[in-house]
């Protein structure tokens, strides 16, 4: 089920939606008090491994945290703290991320952000992740994530270590090099 | 044209080569630097996109159309809304089986248990029949992509994205299944379309699935875009049909035994072409058209350019755009009125490349004495309301009762229309 469910549930006044609640930022707040320690109360990662989640699309949050619940993405000791949650507790958490405000802008080497940013016209990058990479739907915002993080996802669906969903995003990052990916990670740091 | 585009192409390259060694942090890339070139300089708008991209012209871009999400948790049986979902006068549709996250290929064994294999979760199902109930079972975890499910000599077959793999005497190991054989290990590991819908033929000797396309529109090597089947009992593989874009179902006429097949058009040409197809396999090596060819009469904007649409074969029936038309099955069985006798069952499971949804639904096709589509009626439809989908139908199956099954990877269930009398 997906946030497209719910999107309908809310305009619809059906007896038939009417079991499902919506998901509930200030209860995902209590849900998500294990997530502060490494992922900040204000959704910013508190090392640069660590991703910042603040104003991530709670579809993109849902999908991740589903994915390490059952064992099909791996890292950061995610499986363990996913394992018991429920969807709805899912659900409320990444209800919770995606209404912070989103990471700020960070400055950096100018020449990188030019190149970063022609590569991601030249990669169709916003197709997916959107015009400002504030990411849509179950696809990540890249916009002001930590430089270090998306640096080692890049690579690792680049090799396969990640596997996407259909492996567009496989196939996307495969003609991509270390050098373009730096660049990319610190086009996307530098978008507000 | 072409030529422009590529030299444009190998330009912006140069700039951005240049770029990279004026920034002075790749030294591999300053090796090989040509003349330096403003690094600030933009990429021209037509430059050749990547593979995955291609046929995404820039003026084609909508950054609102990315494909959907796949179905990754089930939906409670309490929260299906299955007063949504309309079949004709003298039918009725049930939740049939819930909790089985992104189920969707189903097969029913000689005992009546039905296996459904996913796409994303990797986790192959059993449900068993329990009169009222159905019990649904886990019975592989962590596999990759295990789409394909076939039942064939007491075995479970599973069509994961490159290999073919076995479980034997499945049914008497239910709750604790064997270790599985790998029967063959050689099949292409490109992800995208790389997922197999698996059938097998009628006289058991084969396992019928598809090598897709790996990416939208490319000239794709041989080995890919095409139906295969295996030999059960030499494991040898040989191609059936080229020029299959990506189908993810298929079914054997009951009489004549010819293999149909469901197509998924390209995306990206506009709203409303190309159609997705459903064909008839006329010989053993016939060409569909993909990447030149669509629907049969639809030269592909760029890479159909000096050919023609003569070379292929043509569709049985057009199903309409971006629908994509899975699952489908002969109606085989009794228990619906006489007129359903050999009709066919897609599942189509929506659409994501077009600005107004369509598909969601499960369709009938009525065929002439002669075996040749005439109709295309809606039969189950409701999981799309207005423009927001909450299920997603896959595939379809026709049970020994004579009802039909259909599996949702959104919800995670299985519904079953039967005929009310």
């Amino acid at each position: 089920m997906t946030m497209a469910f719910f999107n309908f549930c809310c305009f619809m006044s059906s007896q038939a939606f009417a079991a499902l609640a919506a998901p509930d930022a200030a209860a995902g707040k209590t849900k998500a008090q294990t997530c502060f320690a490494c992922h900040g109360e204000n959704g910013m990662g508190i090392e640069p491994p660590i991703p910042n989640l603040a104003a991530q699309p709670p579809l993109a949050i849902f999908y991740q945290l589903v994915q390490f619940r059952e064992g099909m993405r791996k890292g950061g000791a995610m499986e363990s703290f996913a394992k018991p949650l429920t969807d709805n507790d899912i659900r409320d958490i990444a209800a919770y991320f995606s209404t912070l405000p989103p990471p700020p802008a960070k400055e950096g080497d100018a020449a990188k952000i030019s190149i970063g940013k022609q590569i991601a016209q030249q990669q169709y990058c916003n197709s997916c992740h959107a015009p400002q990479f504030q990411g849509q739907k179950q696809v990540s915002r890249l916009a002001g994530q930590s430089k270090d993080y998306f640096i080692t996802q890049l690579r690792n669906i680049r090799s396969g270590t990640r596997v996407d969903m259909d492996g567009t995003m496989g196939s996307a990052a495969r003609g991509v090099s270390d050098a373009q990916i730096d660049a990319l990670a610190e086009y996307a740091a530098s978008l507000p | 044209m072409k030529k422009s585009s590529v030299s444009l192409r190998s330009q912006g390259f140069s700039k951005l080569l240049g770029g990279l060694f004026l920034a002075g942090f790749v030294s591999a890339v300053q090796a090989q630097a040509p003349a330096p070139a403003p690094a600030a300089a933009p990429l021209p708008a037509a430059a050749i996109p990547p593979t995955w991209a291609q046929g995404r012209t820039p003026d084609g871009m909508n950054p609102t159309l990315v494909p959907n999400p796949p179905g990754i948790s089930a939906m409670p049986a309490a929260d299906i809304p299955i007063d949504k979902l309309k079949v004709p006068p003298g039918f009725k549709i049930e939740v049939w089986a819930t909790g089985m996250p992104n189920g969707r290929s189903m097969t029913e064994s000689p005992s009546g248990i039905i296996y459904v294999g996913t796409r994303f979760t990797g986790n192959v199902y059993a449900v068993i029949n329990k009169g009222n109930t159905r019990e649904v079972k886990t019975i592989a975890k962590g596999l990759h992509r295990p789409n394909g499910v076939a039942f064939a000599n007491g075995s479970l077959y599973v069509a994961e994205l490159s290999r073919i793999i076995r479980y034997d005497n499945i049914e008497q190991n239910l709750d604790n299944p064997p270790a599985p054989v790998v029967v063959f290990d050689a099949l292409p590991k490109d992800e995208p379309h790389g997922w197999k819908f698996m059938k097998l033929s009628p006289d058991g000797k084969y396992l019928y699935f598809q090598i897709g396309t790996p990416a939208n529109i490319i000239v794709p090597p041989y080995t890919h875009a095409a139906i295969v089947r295996l030999n059960l009992k030499t494991n040898i593989l040989d191609y059936v049909a080229y020029g299959v874009r990506n189908s993810v179902g298929m079914d054997f006429q009951p009489n004549t035994k010819e293999l149909w097949f469901t197509n998924n058009g390209r995306d990206w040409v506009n709203e409303d072409l190309p159609n997705d197809t459903l064909n008839k396999l006329t010989r053993v090596g016939a060409n569909y058209g993909y990447p030149f060819c669509h629907q049969g009469d639809f030269l592909d904007p760029e890479l159909g350019k000096g050919r023609s649409c003569d070379e292929f074969e043509k569709p049985m029936m057009n199903l309409g755009p971006h629908v994509a038309a899975l699952g489908m099955r002969f109606y085989t069985g009794s228990s619906f009125p006489a007129q359903y006798k050999n009709n066919i069952f897609i599942a189509e499971h929506g659409s994501w490349n077009k600005t107004k949804r369509t598909g969601y639904q499960v369709v009938r096709v009525v065929l002439d004495s002669k075996g040749k589509p005439t109709k295309l009626e809606p039969f189950v439809t409701g999981w799309l309301q207005g423009e927001t989908f909450w299920g997603r139908p896959v595939d379809v199956q026709v049970i020994k009762d004579g009802s039909l099954l259909i599996s949702d990877d959104e919800t995670g269930a299985i519904f079953r229309v039967s005929a009310t009398k």
